[in-house]
């Protein structure tokens, strides 16, 4: 409560600050970050105090102080933040490269796989038939003959399908859990990130093909996608095999050297246009793995994980505009509800297939139902490629990945409570009840 | 080449360079400092080699001026009043003493050098003098932490160096931070101009009220973490504040330091999470500050050589004239002002930050004055240090100080 109040005060002063400057040199983009960290940071709190895992409460606190609701972070300051967010998604892939094991791979990579391709074919199925099926109601391809309708279908569910790998690792990283549920549902988040990718690669190469897009832009060719993924694969590995030399030969100030690593990954990815998201994964993998001082590399980062995860999730729920989520809900809720018991059919059929019983067979599914930074970034290119018709697609996709950020992540951590590999009240929550009992 | 990527290396190669090069030199031959990357920053910048643009630096601007934030409220950490009260009251007198008399020597010499050298207006030429008397005062603790660790004594000019070094910081912050909103350049018209004593009062006003609020706000959290999350948004919020309304970020931070480390239960996890990034931030403060310089401005070269000259008599001169005018003399030795010469991390600071509110020709006179005053002492302060310590009186030694001890 003392939060609470204190945090109406700042906001309070902020409002009065903000008549009285001047605009120049991003100081309101830092007076709005700095508020909106707090904030995230209070409403965290809160979240934890009635269940909900914290980055709920960060993407509520961005929602709600976001430009969109209260509004004092601008759409200015969040457009100035993206590289902030930017460095944060680049950090969080690291880290969830650096929690694969070689050891796990080896041992459970064909369960996770035969899991991922049940739960993910499956509910690519399902999202696309459910496109195919509403399409009367959605205005961007309700006017296209049907061979059209069924290529933008293909290509909306090949971004509804993605997983986020960033709430899958906050929570882990929240929860301490590291048994079974939580292991599979890293593996198969973090193998489907890299098969989504593929998938979406094609299913815009085939667009392209049967429906050409407007203009030159005409989408990503063959040759491309494949350095997309390839040359991320030879990126991501090189600069892996730099940081296990770094951790060799100096291994000091490794915060620091996370940081800029991160930043230089990004950079690169971004010049030579390779996928950021799979160059960080495997250089956090190789990083790990082929040096015996990847634990400490990684143990530094997750000591400063939480500070990105605040930025990460509050900035992605200051960007959703609940104005123009709101009127889509009627057509992505059932969207979403069915891809939802698609993945949980899947995971079911997966599971049979590899042979797993148990609590990954009842409570993995709920792990994979959070979507994110992968998610928003794919619509952003088929709005790209498509400025019509692409664009409006990805408007539902966003209004879906909204949809899909709430629930996702208490699911997320009702499965590791449920399958009793985290406790239902965390550290962090006791001792904030303790805190409260304190106070009054 | 991308710019990012041509940070990344300079803070990279920068590092890994003087990391392993400044901890042989410290060790084995008493030579502590940041100004090698203030170097290299000017021999990336655009004046020089052109390689960081001056875009780069302005996009980089809301970075320092959380740089700018983080170093006031590491100096106001250092201030905890219960703490000061069981300590001797005279070290802290003569450190005030000679903090202000440096200050009022450099500020008149300035003064007259702008009026009767470069005949400026004095309407004109009061804030550029007063700005680098403010940082004259600044000295830099590095080099006495190197020999404290080093000589392992705990004499006392030693401990009288460790004093006046804190509070040259806070005189020199305080005085700076009054005089930016005192006296805000022309340009810094807002929706609503406030008069220089609304500005001052609003800079105080967001130091206290922010440190009060975060106060509340921070509670009894100890774990480090959560901690770092609510500090760093704290001083971003007051940095951006600050910066917003056109005034120094390093006040009001300095204040909302001062004001958690005395209030919350929390103090040391606030000194430790404040030390945990204080290190990135100064090289990058450094780094950008050398790439921030332009050559040329009126006067630079008599400047530079006045203000360099003057401050270094003005820091002896001055300490021995307290040491003697409140007895410490037999205490401190004529020369223990030596010791104060070496300007590191926060004339940098200072002078960046008034060179972000100033752009005029004369702030590259005051920018390059200052930049080469800590490049001309900031290599040789830890020798000078050793030599001042030896010198005034025999090393008594005791256990090394804790590694980490050091602060640039």
């Amino acid at each position: 409560m003392r939060r609470v109040v204190t945090l109406a005060l700042l906001f309070g002063g902020t409002r009065l600050i903000l008549p009285l400057g001047s605009q120049g040199q991003g100081s309101q983009a830092l007076l709005s970050f700095g508020f909106l960290i707090l904030a995230a940071y209070t409403v965290g709190e809160m979240a934890i105090a009635v269940g909900a895992p914290k980055i709920v409460g960060y993407m509520v606190a961005g929602v709600l102080f976001g430009p969109h609701v209260l509004g004092p972070v601008s759409l200015e300051g969040v457009t100035r933040l993206a590289p902030v967010g930017d460095l944060a998604v680049a950090l969080i892939a690291f880290l969830a490269g650096a929690e694969l094991q070689w050891a796990e791979i080896r041992a459970r990579g064909l369960v996770f796989l035969k899991i991922m391709t049940a739960e993910l074919g499956l509910s690519f199925l399902v999202v696309t038939a459910m496109v195919l099926a509403l399409h009367g109601l959605i205005p961007a391809v309700s006017a296209l003959p049907l061979a059209e309708v069924a290529v933008f279908a293909t290509l909306f569910a090949s971004v509804a399908i993605v997983h986020s790998p960033a709430v899958t690792l906050a929570l882990l990283s929240e929860t301490g859990a590291r048994g079974p549920v939580a292991r599979t549902t890293l593996g198969i988040v973090l193998l489907a990130d890299v098969a989504v990718v593929l998938l979406f690669s094609a299913a815009l190469a085939l667009a392209r093909t049967l429906t050409p897009p407007p203009g030159t832009d005409s989408g990503p060719s063959l040759a491309l996608v494949l350095w997309e993924v390839g040359g991320a694969l030879a990126i991501g590995g090189l600069l892996g095999l730099a940081v296990a030399s770094y951790l060799r030969w100096v291994g000091k100030e490794l915060m620091l050297f996370a940081v800029l690593m991160a930043f230089f990954g990004l950079e690169v990815a971004r010049l030579a246009h390779v996928e950021l998201l799979l160059t960080l994964l495997v250089a956090g993998f190789v990083a790990e793995n082929a040096s015996r001082h990847g634990d400490a590399l990684r143990h530094a980062m997750e000591r400063s994980a939480a500070p990105i995860f605040v930025v990460f999730f509050a900035l992605a729920g200051a960007r959703i505009d609940l104005g123009r989520v709101a009127p889509l809900l009627p057509l992505v809720i059932p969207i979403a509800l069915a891809r939802a018991g698609a993945i949980w059919a899947g995971v079911r059929l997966g599971t049979r297939w590899a042979g797993v019983d148990g609590a990954e067979r009842d409570f993995v599914w709920l792990g994979l139902v959070p979507q994110a930074g992968v998610a928003i970034g794919l619509a952003a290119i088929l709005a790209n490629v498509y400025p019509v018709r692409g664009a409006d697609l990805a408007g539902l996709l966003l209004a879906l990945i909204a949809v899909n950020q709430v629930p996702g992540p208490i699911l997320s951590r009702r499965a590791l409570v449920a399958s009793g590999e985290a406790a239902a009240e965390s550290p962090e929550a006791r001792e904030a009840t303790l805190a409260r009992s304190r106070d009054s | 080449m991308s710019a990012g990527i041509l940070l990344i290396g300079i803070v990279a190669g920068a590092y890994l360079a003087a990391h392993v090069a400044s901890e042989w030199l410290a060790r084995r031959h008493l030579v502590v400092s940041g100004a090698e990357y203030l170097l290299l920053g000017a021999l990336l910048g655009p004046e020089v080699s052109g390689l960081i643009q001056a875009s780069d630096v302005d996009r980089f601007a809301p970075f320092l001026t959380l740089a700018f934030g983080w170093v006031g409220a590491l100096v106001g950490a250092q201030f905890h009043l219960s703490d000061l009260w069981r300590l001797p009251f005279a070290p802290f007198a003569v450190a005030l003493a000679e903090a202000v008399l440096a200050g009022a020597i450099t500020t008149a010499a300035m003064g007259t050098l702008f009026v009767w050298g470069l005949g400026l207006d004095p309407a004109e030429a009061w804030i550029p003098a007063v700005a680098l008397g403010a940082i004259a005062v600044s000295s830099a603790p590095a080099g006495i932490a190197v020999v404290a660790r080093k000589l392992r004594t705990r004499g006392p000019v030693l401990r009288q160096l460790h004093v006046a070094t804190a509070v040259d910081a806070l005189l020199a912050i305080v005085v700076f931070g009054l005089l930016l909103a005192a006296a805000p350049p022309a340009f810094a018209a807002g929706d609503r101009m406030l008069s220089g004593a609304e500005l001052s009062l609003v800079s105080l006003g967001v130091g206290l009220v922010g440190g009060a609020l975060f106060h509340l706000f921070l509670g009894r959290e100890r774990q480090i973490d959560r901690l770092f999350i609510a500090l760093a948004g704290a001083l971003i919020l007051v940095s951006g504040a600050a910066a917003y309304l056109r005034v120094s970020p390093l006040l009001p931070a300095l204040l909302v330091g001062f004001v958690l480390v005395n209030t919350s239960p929390s103090r040391s996890e606030i000194r430790q999470v404040l030390g945990r990034v204080e290190r990135p931030l100064y090289f990058t403060l450094l780094i950008f500050a050398g790439a921030a310089w332009r050559s040329g401005g009126p006067g630079w070269l008599a400047v530079s050589a006045v203000f360099v000259t003057v401050r270094v008599l003005a820091k002896v001169g001055g300490a021995a004239l307290a040491a003697r005018a409140l007895g410490a003399l037999p205490r401190l030795g004529r020369g223990w002002g030596w010791g104060l010469v070496g300007h590191g991390g926060l004339a940098v600071a200072l002078v960046l930050n008034y060179h972000m509110y100033d752009p005029s020709p004369l702030s590259n006179s005051v920018f390059t004055a200052a930049l080469l005053s800590v490049l001309a002492t900031d290599f040789i302060s830890a020798r000078v240090v050793g030599a001042v310590v030896e010198t005034a009186s025999p090393p008594r030694r005791t256990p090394p100080a804790p590694a980490g001890d050091e602060r640039p």
